[in-house]
């Protein structure tokens, strides 16, 4: 999917219109947020990239429904919507796994709520569990799992919950590098799979650029876009790719307007 | 790394346990030979001081009687517990869930722990008679506190993130309660519920003293003007007894019924560590 698709007359699975936040602190008003633009279209991939307190997990927190825009409106599916809660899976940086549940009835909580029975829930959670490397740690704790692996039950209780839009919050920031490209790699299948909606917010310019259909550069707070990459390297994407002249070329650029804004800070 | 693992190991639970246990007996036992010592020494009469071989032996004669006497306390101790746990929680519950049931109740949680229990016991006497009643509820009023505001730091407690991540899933006020707070409440409920129980043997002895017919502290208040000593003491040898196996009791429980919390806890004791 690409821009001009976009730009035809199907409607975006998300689109943020206009949209300013800002939060008191200490009896003064922070603008964090400066009339954001940005959408994603169904199926599509994208991600956010920008320096620290720009106003990243705000933008998610916002198109999530835990909080509200100050100005501007948050479109799903064409319609503006102002409640949202439970419309769009998010996950954020942490894991969030409940230590009084086992990895499974960590997964299936989404379901649960949506009032599946225990034992069907618990029988399509197991049917994903060899996908999610997580066969054999059903049943304990989730303080025994590794923090790869507490990343993938997050993302399998994400998956479950089956909403059509993924907001993930910097989901790779705490794994080790070697454990992190294996991870993206696998994300890309599920991806694929799955063929939902992903937002993805990270630190990591290669990763945005491996991962994604397209990638939006955020300024420094108050945060707004200020570039837009489609990023036409051909798919299905392999580790080798991030060699290629396209690849290089396409980091060089973001990179350079990623940097101007670090320096302004 | 699993270099660390035998720690954790069967060697390691051994040697935690005489660590843990070992010089607390060794106190006691030196404790009781000076007693001993002190009471054959200066030939200390029994109803001043009885001595441990005396208050020994007395336990093993009066058994019948102090078991009897035992059974009750620990009937008003229990009963009276259990309406502070039920009460406890329920009161926990409401505070925890709304702003305006927080202003309006707990004032009234603190101060029914600012009127002093052995000026109501006896009005309590007054009003329902000798019997259970009366004891079991001091024993209510003087355990429900710990548990209420123990439980109710529990309930806030609950990680705000994971609060939010139950919302993006569609969770409701009351989801939220019973899948996260409840949960999250459960460790503190706990250290609140031990408190509790041992308030709750003092509070059975309090209820006595104002007034019965039975019971350990019944025991302790008639033996003492017919100046068997030894039988007071013996009957606090049975109420420590009661207390602490009340509480290793209390810690059991908790192993059953939050297992995730000591591993977690060894397990954050590990990495700080090394
Ligand atoms: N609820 C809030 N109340 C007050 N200030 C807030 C609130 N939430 C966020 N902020 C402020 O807004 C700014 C942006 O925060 P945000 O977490 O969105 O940044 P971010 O881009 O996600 O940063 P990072 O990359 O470090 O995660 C920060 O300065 C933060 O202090
Ligand atoms: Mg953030």
């Amino acid at each position: 999917m690409n821009a001009e698709a976009a730009e035809s007359s199907i409607q975006p699975a998300i689109q943020v219109q206009g949209v300013s936040k800002s939060f008191m602190q200490s009896g003064t008003p922070l603008a964090v947020l400066k009339g954001v633009d940005f959408y994603a279209s169904d199926g599509e991939l994208v991600s956010v990239i920008g320096p620290s307190g720009c106003g990243k997990s705000t933008l998610l927190n916002i198109i999530a429904g835990l909080d509200q825009p100050s100005e501007g409106s948050i479109s799903l599916n064409g319609r503006v919507e102002e409640r949202r809660l439970g419309e769009v899976g998010y996950m954020q940086q942490r894991d969030l796994l409940m230590p009084w549940r086992s990895v499974l009835d960590n997964a299936i909580i989404g379901l649960e709520l949506q009032g599946v029975s225990k034992s069907e829930a618990h029988a399509r959670a197991r049917a994903l569990l060899e996908e999610f490397g997580l066969t054999g740690f059903e049943n304990e704790y989730p303080h025994a799992l590794s923090g790869g692996m507490r990343q993938r039950a997050a993302f399998l209780r994400t998956v479950l919950a089956d909403q059509e839009v993924f907001l993930l919050d910097e989901p790779f920031g705490a794994l080790d590098a070697l454990t992190r490209s294996q991870i993206q790699e696998w994300l890309l299948g599920m991806w694929r799979r799955v063929q939902k909606t992903i937002v993805l917010v990270t630190h990591d310019v290669d990763e945005a650029i491996f991962l994604s259909d397209r990638v939006y550069v955020m300024s420094s707070r108050p945060g707004r876009m200020k570039l837009v990459q489609v990023i036409d390297l051909a798919r299905p994407r392999h580790a080798e790719m991030v060699t290629q002249p396209r690849f290089v070329e396409l980091k060089a650029q973001l990179l350079a307007s990623v940097r101007s804004e670090v320096t302004d800070v | 790394m699993s270099s660390n693992r035998p720690r954790v190991g069967v060697l390691g639970m051994i040697k935690g346990f005489s660590f843990s246990w070992l010089p607390s007996l060794l106190i006691i036992l030196a404790l009781l030979a000076l007693w001993e010592g002190y009471v054959r020494i200066f030939d200390v009469q029994k109803w001043l001081l009885p001595s441990p071989v005396v208050i020994a032996a007395t336990l093993v004669e009066s058994a019948a009687l102090l078991s009897r006497h035992a059974w009750v306390t620990l009937v008003e101790v229990l009963v009276g517990f259990g309406l502070a746990l039920a009460s406890g929680v329920a009161l926990a519950s409401m505070i925890a869930f709304s702003r305006t049931l927080e202003r309006a109740i707990y004032p009234f949680v603190i101060a029914s722990q600012t009127i002093p229990i052995i000026a109501v016991a006896p009005l309590l006497l007054i009003w329902i008679g000798y019997g259970l009643a009366p004891k079991v509820i001091v024993v209510a009023l003087i355990a429900f506190f710990p548990i209420v505001v123990n439980m109710v730091d529990g309930l806030k407690s609950a990680d705000p993130d994971m609060v939010s991540l139950m919302r993006t899933l569609g969770a409701n006020r009351r989801d939220i309660f019973m899948k996260v707070q409840f949960p999250s409440s459960l460790p503190f409920l706990f250290s609140g519920t031990k408190i509790a129980m041992t308030f709750s043997v003092i509070g059975a002895v309090i209820g006595e003293w104002v007034g019965s017919s039975a019971g350990l502290g019944y025991l302790m208040i008639r033996s003492k003007p017919q100046f068997l000593t030894e039988r007071v003491f013996a009957a606090i040898v049975v109420l420590s007894a009661m207390g602490i196996l009340l509480f290793l009791f209390v810690g059991l429980v908790e192993r059953l019924v939050i297992p995730w919390w000591h591993t977690e806890r060894r397990k954050r004791a590990l990495e700080n560590s090394g």
